[in-house]
């Protein structure tokens, strides 16, 4: 009934050895980055050729996957936007923002996923940035509460790092305040990684 | 952000970015679909198997503690989806004994050498047995450990050791021609 042959049992392999040493030990010290170094591997030059096949035939099975799969980009559409489609309808929304309106009898909110999807607008229309985590903290469910505001960003390589953060917080600051009615005290902004020029497709 | 770094699209899609995940999956979905193929041996059920495995890991991306190895965080995630899908065949019937070999895509202008060399390695997985080949490939490509691939197959560990073994050798052999 079951094809897989876990039943029978697999023949040991004939003779697999390089040089007295067991394939199955150059597999295991491969895998290992070969280290600690063993002197009677290294110091074959055989074992030391088939160490080398194999870290290919690895490499090369990776890199097969992947150049297959760029040559067959086409057939991609159909199941990301089923994806995307699953996806957006649970996407979090998080915790209602009140925004507050000179009509008493008006009620608005922007819900914090929204807020954040504000922040990252911002940040990714600065030139040379392209905005990474946000996170707030305090009162968000307070009309006009004080918060602060915590990024993370990727900035172009050469750019002045101090320059970068400061426009990044009159940014942000500017299109909170101006759409959630939050009161921002403070943007803390963590330039974690840095990119070349010309990988920015803006 | 078409160029934007996985570390950065990662975080942003965890803080529910729906178009940073776009990105990751629109850069990463070709290549789990080549791989969930092989693994299974069928393309019919792969793009199951991947569609699956992003809403599973869109789900769990707050568990993802390394956002810059988020390919291969998924890589384990389709595997496990793959195995999973396996197992559900192992209790049933014998779809393994299904399998067409996947459609070559020949092109005419084969002339780099590398890409001759990536084309046999791909024919030589392709010539692999399947149980051979999906050890192959969860050790080699999802970083599965032995003891996890014997778990993942229902075999035992010494199997999977061998099976391993053997395929190593066929492939070293098959790319013999190519050093």
């Amino acid at each position: 009934m079951s094809t897989d042959d876990h039943l029978s049992l697999d023949p040991p392999e004939p003779d697999d050895t390089v040089d007295g040493v067991s394939v199955d030990r150059l597999s295991d010290y491969l895998d290992a980055g070969r280290t600690p170094r063993d002197a009677t591997i290294e110091g074959s030059a055989a074992c030391r050729l088939y160490l080398q096949s194999l870290a290919r035939v690895r490499e090369l099975s990776r890199a097969s996957l992947e150049h297959e799969a760029a040559r067959r980009p086409d057939r991609d559409g159909a199941w990301i936007d089923g994806l995307l489609d699953s996806i957006r309808r649970e996407v979090v929304r998080g915790r209602e923002i009140p925004i507050s309106h000179p009509d008493a009898g008006v009620r608005l909110s922007v819900t914090e996923a929204a807020a954040r999807g504000l922040v990252r607008r911002a940040g990714d229309a600065q030139p040379g940035v392209v905005l990474g985590s946000t996170s707030f903290e305090g009162d968000l469910s307070t009309a006009g509460a004080d918060v602060a505001v915590r990024v993370t960003a990727a900035a172009r390589y050469g750019l002045d790092l101090g320059a970068v953060a400061d426009e990044l917080r009159a940014r942000i600051t500017e299109a909170l305040t101006r759409h959630t009615g939050l009161t921002v005290t403070r943007v803390d902004v963590l330039v974690d990684d840095v990119f070349v020029a010309g990988e920015d497709d803006r | 952000m078409l160029a934007a770094a996985d570390a950065t699209l990662a975080v942003r899609a965890r803080d529910g970015d729906v178009h940073a995940y776009e990105v990751i999956a629109r850069r990463h979905g070709p290549l789990m679909r080549v791989y969930a193929a092989r693994l299974l041996g069928s393309e019919l059920e792969s793009d199951d198997v991947v569609q699956d495995a992003f809403l599973t890991a869109w789900r769990r991306l707050a568990d993802l503690d390394d956002p810059s190895r988020v390919r291969n965080w998924l890589m384990r995630i389709v595997s496990n989806k793959a195995v999973d899908r396996l197992r559900v065949r192992r209790d049933h019937d014998d779809v393994d004994r299904l399998e067409v070999s996947a459609p070559r895509h020949e092109t005419p202008e084969r002339v780099v050498e590398a890409r001759l060399q990536l084309d046999a390695m791909w024919a030589a997985l392709d010539k692999l047995p399947l149980d051979q080949r999906r050890c192959w490939l969860l050790r080699e490509t999802a970083d599965y450990s032995y003891a996890d691939i014997a778990e993942a197959l229902d075999l035992p560990v010494s199997t999977v050791r061998g099976k391993i073994a053997r395929a190593r050798t066929f492939l070293i052999t098959e790319m013999e021609a190519w050093r």
